[in-house]
């Protein structure tokens, strides 16, 4: 299954990419659904690729052992999660869980990293984009850490 | 500007006559130096005149240390306060901002201010640290004040500054035609020779417009290094004429008392929850040095400030503000 | 307002109703001796006869003047009392103080409000302001976070919220129990979720320190300009006339030039952003 480029400029994530740019994505990306309780993947698992959630609801934490799931974050839609797949070592740094019936969009992330070898322009957009995603994510985690030490 | 001239010996009397319709306070010279002290008969020929300057700020006739706020006074007796220093009376400008805004008028300052007649007198001479000049306050008041008084040697000569000031004189019959303007260039020789030595006292003082950017662009170390002697005693903010922080706390019967605090002492900035902002004590030094300098100025006109120099004598830690604009300044 | 003339004088008003929103938060509902109204955003000094006053931004909808709502965490000395206070008992007011939410300005616009923890008590009277006039409005929408589920008083309000025309209230946790199914992390993380015209917007920040900060620079980053940006910035209020000295944040008096500023005018203050 896979998005058309009016279906993908409706995702956050996609601001400011040009039509040409939208069908590389389209071409290296499939759409993959997930039900209540899945595990997209576990904290230290290899990534191959990286997601955008499209519809539902996810939730990411860490793991004490493998029964004891620390819930510490939800994932908005149209965010991107799981960018430990473009830097190495590719180890995912969180699980990530569905809550309810969700769709994401799987992009091959060593297609990507080709795609960014022919075209720099994209490849910076893309990785800026990323730094920003994770900025962003270090950034709320440093307030949520912050607003238990302090009242 | 009007000036009413009368015999020493007259004024002494015209003083006993005033002492049954006024209370007066005036500047009188004691075993520890000179304050202001309630006037009665006996006392008029102790009263000191011209010399710098009495040790208690005028701010303390209109913010008492401590008062209930909730119940409105009876109309007390009319007052005179006389030798005043033009730093005090600079001051009050400040005072007058803050408490007679049109927002929120504080009523019992505002009566004080009504009920009392202001007679600054000019300072002939300096003590060690004053420095009013280099803030461009004279040590003579030539307005804010309502009479100004000078001693030439056995003759007392007022000048009138305000209607109050000019009311006064009228109901004063021994000034009802004693117009003299003999006096003037006596008096502007006093004022000159005390303008030099204030002069040569303040060499290398910055003046009040370049105060604000001094402060605020000193560095920590400067903060450090100048509160190191600091006990945080509060002797600076008491004795100072334009500090004025208070405390409000409550009493049963929903009853008010203002009572003056200081934001050298800790906890002046403590919250509910336990955070204090100032809790470190060179920040907290620095604060008031903020306050006066930078922060009063852009919010009010008038000086926050007047230069004089009372700070610097009470200091237990022997802390100098002027030392730490002298530094600044290099 | 002013009893007899004197600025330091409190109104009574007695306690009617207290309301337990939390083990540690307590609504307490008022009704004053004399006629009493407020600007949303401004504050009122609360007394305990004899004990102490503490500045608090009344909880109720300002348009309603016969009671009034006011929220209160048990943090210290003052408010340890006023949550032993039984209905029957009178308080003192003073007030109101200071500059409130300016929200005529607010007309054809977008508001965002983004709160945390205990700023939604100012942030319901706000919105039950902005609901009386929200054929002016374009939407309100309210992204609020808290640190677990237990801690968010006024549950009600957002499914309420959720049902009312032209607004939409999302919430937050930092800490999720078991039963908690909705999202996780802090509240500038549901900012990922709304769809705002921000050209068309004006910001509400109002929480704890730490989320003023961290709001205000994601919605700078967002694109919100300096004027946009609504902050209160409540700071240990003491008299509430521009007189005492206790909240002066740079040559602001907290209590008279705010507590409501907008972004533009305390920038440059490094006592905050620093």
């Amino acid at each position: 299954m896979k998005l058309t480029i009016e279906e993908l400029k409706s995702v956050r994530f996609f601001d400011n990419y040009t039509d040409e740019q939208l069908k590389i994505f389209i071409r290296i990306s499939s759409i993959k659904e997930f039900n209540v309780k899945d595990i997209l993947f576990e904290q230290y698992d290899e990534l191959s690729e990286i997601y955008v959630l499209l519809t539902g609801c996810l939730s990411l934490g860490i793991s004490l052992a493998k029964e004891k799931r620390i819930r510490l974050g939800t994932l908005e839609e149209g965010q991107l999660f799981s960018w430990s797949a473009v830097f190495s070592p590719h180890i995912s740094t969180a699980w990530v869980m569905a809550g309810c019936p969700t769709k994401v969009l799987a992009i091959d992330a060593k297609k990507l990293i080709q795609e960014f070898d022919k075209n720099c322009e994209f490849g910076f957009k893309t990785m800026s984009k990323i730094a920003q995603t994770i900025s962003h994510r270090l950034s709320d985690t440093r307030f949520q850490l912050m607003n238990q030490l302090t009242l | 500007m009007q000036y009413k001239s009368i015999k020493k010996e007259e004024w002494d009397k015209t003083i006993e006559q005033l002492l049954l319709s006024y209370t007066i306070f005036a500047s009188v010279e004691n075993e520890y130096g000179l304050d202001y002290e309630l006037i009665k008969p006996a006392d008029i020929t102790k009263i000191s005149y011209n010399k710098p300057k009495p040790a208690t700020p005028l701010k303390s006739f209109f913010l008492p240390v401590k008062e209930n706020v909730t119940s409105e006074r009876v109309n007390e007796k009319p007052r005179i306060i006389l030798g005043i220093p033009n730093c005090d009376i600079e001051g009050l400008c400040l005072l007058d901002d803050i408490y007679l805004d049109d927002e929120f008028n504080d009523i019992f300052y505002r009566n004080r201010r009504k009920n009392t007649l202001l007679i600054s007198s000019d300072c002939i001479g300096i003590q060690e640290h004053c420095h009013c000049l280099s803030y461009n306050i004279k040590p003579y008041s030539e307005n804010h004040a309502d009479l100004a008084i000078i001693n030439l040697d056995g003759t007392i000569v007022l000048r009138v500054l305000s209607i109050k000031g000019e009311d006064f004189i009228k109901g004063v019959p021994a000034f009802l035609s004693q117009e003299n303007i003999d006096f003037i260039p006596v008096i502007e020789k006093e004022h000159l020779s005390t303008m030099t030595l204030l002069e040569k006292a303040n060499i290398g003082l910055p003046d009040y417009k370049k105060t604000g950017e001094l402060i605020k662009n000193a560095g920590n170390n400067i903060w450090e290094k100048y509160s190191v002697r600091c006990v945080s005693c509060g002797a600076c903010t008491t004795i100072c004429p334009t500090c004025t922080c208070f405390l409000l706390i409550d009493q049963p019967g929903f009853e008010k008392v203002k009572q003056l605090d200081a934001c050298q002492y800790p906890g002046f900035e403590r919250v509910a929850g336990g955070e204090d902002a100032l809790f470190e004590l060179h920040n907290r030094f620095k604060n008031r040095y903020m306050c006066k300098y930078v922060w009063k100025p852009k919010k009010f006109n008038s000086l926050a400030c007047t230069g004089c120099g009372r700070c610097i004598e009470a200091c237990i830690g022997k802390i100098s503000k002027n030392e730490i604009f002298m530094e600044l300044i290099k | 307002m002013q009893v007899n003339g004197n600025i330091y004088n409190p109104i009574k008003a007695r306690l009617i109703d207290v309301i337990e929103e939390s083990p540690s938060i307590k609504t307490f509902v008022l009704v004053p001796e004399n006629e009493f109204s407020f600007k949303t955003g401004q504050f009122i000094e609360l007394s305990v006869d004899g004990i102490g006053e503490a500045p608090f931004t009344p909880s109720s909808s300002p348009l309603v003047t016969e009671k009034l709502e006011v929220t209160v965490m048990k943090t210290g000395y003052v408010t340890e009392y006023m949550h032993m206070l039984k209905p029957g008992v009178f308080m003192g007011i003073r007030g109101p103080y200071g500059r409130g939410y300016p929200i005529e300005t607010f007309y054809g616009k977008e508001v965002l409000i983004l709160g945390g923890g205990c700023g939604l008590a100012p942030i319901r009277s706000l919105l039950f302001a902005l609901e009386s006039i929200k054929n002016k409005l374009v939407k309100v929408i309210l992204c609020y976070g808290s640190k677990t589920p237990a801690d968010c008083i006024y549950k009600p309000l957002f499914d309420r919220l959720n049902n009312t025309e032209k607004f939409e209230a999302y919430r937050t946790v930092d800490n999720a129990d078991e039963e908690w199914d909705g999202s996780v992390g802090v509240a500038t993380t549901l900012l990922n979720k709304i769809k705002i015209n921000i050209k068309n917007s004006i910001a509400v920040v109002c929480g704890p320190p730490v989320m003023m900060k961290f709001g205000t620079i994601r919605l700078l980053e967002m694109g919100y300009k300096d004027d946009q940006i609504y902050l209160s910035m409540e700071k240990n209020m003491s008299c509430g006339l521009g007189k005492c000295g206790h909240c002066m944040m740079g040559e602001f008096f907290v209590c008279k030039d705010g507590p409501v500023f907008t972004y533009n005018e305390i920038k440059h203050n490094p006592e905050i952003w620093k």
